[in-house]
């Protein structure tokens, strides 16, 4: 009898734990869509004016504010010329580029001076933010020292090579690039506008990161978008499309913008040395910069706004393989889950308005908590099957609306992206593209949820992060496509 | 509830479906616009180009005959290409556009309830450079929508009409202003004889107003301004006017500006008043500046000393000379020193740089 009761219990808690699962599904999703809406009338607002969002008077004004390119590189040595090529190509009026060496083990320093012609100058290193690794030499490009400084230092993470080039900066405005990444020739000028446009409010703006495997680069240009060969990537193009250019839109338009890509993205120099500049302690130290800027300025009632430009944009290698995917997404969500941790006081604090009250909570509840409910699901659908606490009517129901409902959000994404950048022409990328869409939801997201609960836990667990390795297959070479070694 | 879950699928498999569907017919319209809009504008693109070609003496009645839809299409070439010319191949496809009445329409879409609209006949008032639309484009700078008046003070810039910088100064004064650093490039592209206004302006009691126009006259080489703007480096109580009033007498380059802008390197001075004077010191290209320059690369004061430094390099002969007799010393001065020296001779090409300037200890962090 006893047993009888305790299974009763036992279905009976099963089955509220899955129609909450359910809802869960439902309301992540509702999300997506709700940002995803609010993209696409940014995108309709954006493009309407184009016309006139004056571009090029910003390229001619001698006033448009000049900006430090800061390139963190660690055994960036495939990519490396190629990536500071296209950055000292760009079309703005004014800038540098500062390349950070952390400490390579590879040719990466030596690519640099061979092509650069670099010169070593005894430059100083002012302390306006913390760092630890010692700056072994400055060097300069000899044909045009003003535009290209490369630093080399003892390895001491992302973040403190970062620190070290906002150090150096000369220019109000630095601008954060990842090493393997390559700039639309109008990026800056398109990332570094809203500053001029509302320069007493913008402390910070972030611009949208594309996958670069596949695509044709020349001269350190993207010349040809194409999807990548293998699927894995597919479905990162998928992935980036509606998390990061669909989503970070949506939020901007709502002014709740916490995660700006150390990838690409722009901020005044002063504020950032204001705040201490980038922390060395969290993994995620891209949008730890942003959340903390947040904490600052909310906390001290500064009228500012930190916002979202979806073109153009700056092309990124994605990990080809399972093994490198899964270090990325590991640090990534560890990432959140520090940060999150570090600035537990703004969650639900109506002092740090959408920020605190919206924001925040939705990154715990649909950004952290997202692998956990998934692989409950996983794992509890099943039993609840066994226990009779759900019969399979329902379970096949249950997965076929959750991930249907998702499969639309994705394909919702695609439909957005044709109508407003249309950035891959080819009927048969778009036919992959769709296809990719379908396929995430089959071993991908829930590969990736072991992954991202892993470095939850490993933030919990404590313990300094690392840059960790990724494999570049660089794009110097004329049909460059990723996927595949050359 | 099974019923409904059966109804909700039946209703995401609908809503899947027409998404891929729209993904198609998206691509298909778009694809077939863009035929049709090449198709239209190619007849008009080879006029165009003719026309340019010939420097704007013939072909613009054919221009002016193109039908409606094929202009349309291929409307925003002109327009760019309208931006790129000069002279008379430029005055030659302002009067086709003229002709074509794009500017009687822009004039009206003025007054249009959309915004977009609004600002998009201000972008081409501005292209065609047509003074007659500066009033019109003047009152668009109390628009109460801030993009509008963006594009409205742009357009003024590019005519270039110096009866437009009052209204541009004045739009400055407000809770919501244009951009400063706009405002300042529009003043420099109203020309020489804005500069009554803008240096008048000087007196503004808005702090915005005085260090955009300052900013306008460093870039007119107002030269005539001197002493009003070394006035302001003196007595403003605003700390950015008076960085503002610093770098403008940089860019003037007259020896007046010589004792102002020492007097603000002193060392009660707010430091980033005292970089801008230095870097001003630098900019003017007095060989005077350098002992109070070299005085300064002992200053406690990193960004002082560093642009002390750089200033000197600027400077030429003497100003390495110092930089070389500091070199020789110890601690912070010969450090900056050093950088100076190495950069003088990679930048500017120096040859006088004794051994052991370039390359060297680096990461050098001041206590």
């Amino acid at each position: 009898m006893g047993s009888g009761v305790t299974r009763e219990l036992v279905r009976e808690i099963l089955s509220w734990t899955d129609w909450g699962i359910f809802a869960y599904f439902v309301a992540l999703n509702s999300s997506y869509l709700a940002l995803l809406l609010m993209a696409g009338l940014e995108f309709a607002r954006h493009l309407r004016r184009l016309p006139f969002a004056g571009a090029d008077d910003m390229f001619r004004s001698p006033l448009t504010l000049p900006v430090s390119v800061i390139v963190p590189a660690y055994n960036e040595g495939p990519g490396i010329v190629a990536a500071v090529q296209a950055m000292t190509a760009l079309r703005y009026p004014r800038y540098e580029v500062v390349v950070v060496d952390d400490g390579s083990s590879d040719d990466t320093f030596e690519r640099l001076r061979e092509q650069f012609d670099l010169v070593e100058v005894p430059r100083l290193v002012p302390a306006d933010v913390p760092y630890e690794g010692d700056v072994l030499s400055v060097h300069v490009a000899r044909a045009d020292p003003e535009t290209l400084t490369v630093v080399r230092k003892t390895n001491g993470g992302k973040a403190d090579a970062l620190n070290v080039g906002i150090n150096l900066a000369r220019h109000p405005l630095i601008c954060m690039v990842d090493a393997d990444s390559v700039l639309d020739p109008d990026a800056l000028l398109s990332v570094a506008k809203p500053f001029g446009d509302d320069p007493l409010r913008v402390a910070a703006c972030g611009g949208v990161v594309r996958i670069a495997n596949g695509c044709k680069v020349l001269g350190g240009r993207v010349v040809d978008v194409r999807m990548p060969r293998q699927w894995l990537v597919r479905i990162q193009v998928v992935e980036y499309l509606r998390a990061f250019l669909m989503g970070r839109t949506g939020w901007s338009r709502l002014g709740g913008l916490v995660v700006i890509s150390g990838a690409f993205g722009v901020f005044r120099r002063d504020l950032v040395v204001e705040v201490g500049g980038m922390d060395r302690d969290t993994i995620g130290e891209d949008a730890e910069l942003v959340v903390r800027l947040h904490h600052h300025l909310r906390g001290q009632r500064h009228d500012y706004r930190v916002i979202f430009v979806a073109e153009p944009v700056s092309w990124s290698e994605a990990p080809s393989t399972w093994r490198v995917l899964g270090r990325q997404r590991r640090r990534w969500h560890r990432g959140i889950a520090e940060i999150l941790r570090k600035h537990r006081g703004m969650i639900a604090n109506p002092r740090y308005g959408r920020i605190g009250l919206i924001a925040l909570p939705y990154y715990v509840i649909f950004e952290l908590l997202a692998p956990f409910v998934e692989l409950s699901a996983l794992v509890l659908v099943p039993l609840g099957l066994w226990a009779d606490a759900v019969d399979v009517a329902f379970a096949w129901r249950f997965v076929l609306v959750a991930y249907g409902y998702g499969l639309l959000v994705s394909l919702a994404s695609l439909f957005i992206e044709e109508v407003s950048f249309h950035r891959y022409p080819r009927w048969g990328d778009l036919a992959r593209g769709v296809a990719a869409a379908v396929m995430e939801n089959f071993g991908y997201r829930q590969i990736l949820a072991v992954w991202q609960i892993t470095g939850a836990l490993s933030a919990w667990r404590g313990g300094k992060g690392t840059w960790g390795t990724m494999h570049r297959e660089g794009f110097s070479t004329p049909d460059f496509v990723s996927g595949r070694v050359p | 509830m099974l019923a409904v879950f059966t109804f909700v699928i039946e209703v995401l498999a609908v809503v899947v479906a027409g998404t891929v569907g729209g993904i198609v017919t998206a691509r298909l319209v778009r694809g077939s616009r863009q035929r049709k809009r090449a198709r239209l504008a190619a007849g008009p693109r080879r006029a165009l180009l003719a026309f340019v070609a010939d420097n704007g003496e013939e072909g613009s009645h054919d221009l002016v005959a193109i039908p409606a839809d094929a202009w349309r299409a291929a409307e925003p070439h002109a327009l760019a290409l309208l931006q790129k010319l000069r002279g008379e191949a430029h005055l030659g496809l302002v009067s086709v556009f003229l002709r074509r009445g794009v500017a009687r329409t822009a004039m009206g879409h003025l007054r249009s309830r959309s915004r977009v609209r609004r600002a998009r006949a201000a972008q081409v008032l501005g292209d065609l450079e047509l003074r007659q639309a500066v009033p019109a484009l003047c009152e668009l700078l109390t628009d109460r929508h801030a993009e509008v008046r963006v594009v409205a003070v742009r357009a003024l810039g590019r005519i270039g009409d110096p009866a437009a910088a009052w209204r541009i100064i004045a739009s400055l004064d407000r809770a919501d202003p244009i951009p400063s650093l706009l405002a300042s490039h529009t003043l420099v592209q109203l020309g020489a004889d804005a500069e009554v206004t803008v240096s008048a302006a000087l007196d503004h009691p808005q702090a915005r107003v005085r260090a955009v126009c300052l900013d306008a006259l460093g870039l007119l080489g107002a030269t005539a301004s001197v002493h009003r703007i070394a006035r302001v480096l003196r007595e403003d109580s605003h700390l950015d006017v008076r960085v503002a009033a610093a770098a403008a007498l940089g860019k003037l380059g007259t020896r007046t500006a010589l004792d102002p802008l020492t007097l603000a390197l002193h060392p009660s001075r707010p430091t980033p008043l005292r970089v801008a004077a230095a870097r001003a010191l630098g900019d003017l290209g007095a060989p005077s500046a350098v002992p109070t320059l070299a005085g300064l690369l002992t200053d406690e004061a990193f960004a002082v000393a560093h642009e002390a430094a750089h200033a000197l390099r600027r400077l030429g002969r003497p100003g390495l000379e110092a930089l070389h007799y500091a070199h020789v010393g110890s601690g912070v001065a010969a450090a900056h020193a050093s950088e100076a020296l190495a950069y003088a001779q990679v930048v500017d090409g120096q040859s006088s740089v004794r051994s052991g300037a370039a390359g060297g200890a680096v990461g050098w962090v001041p206590a």
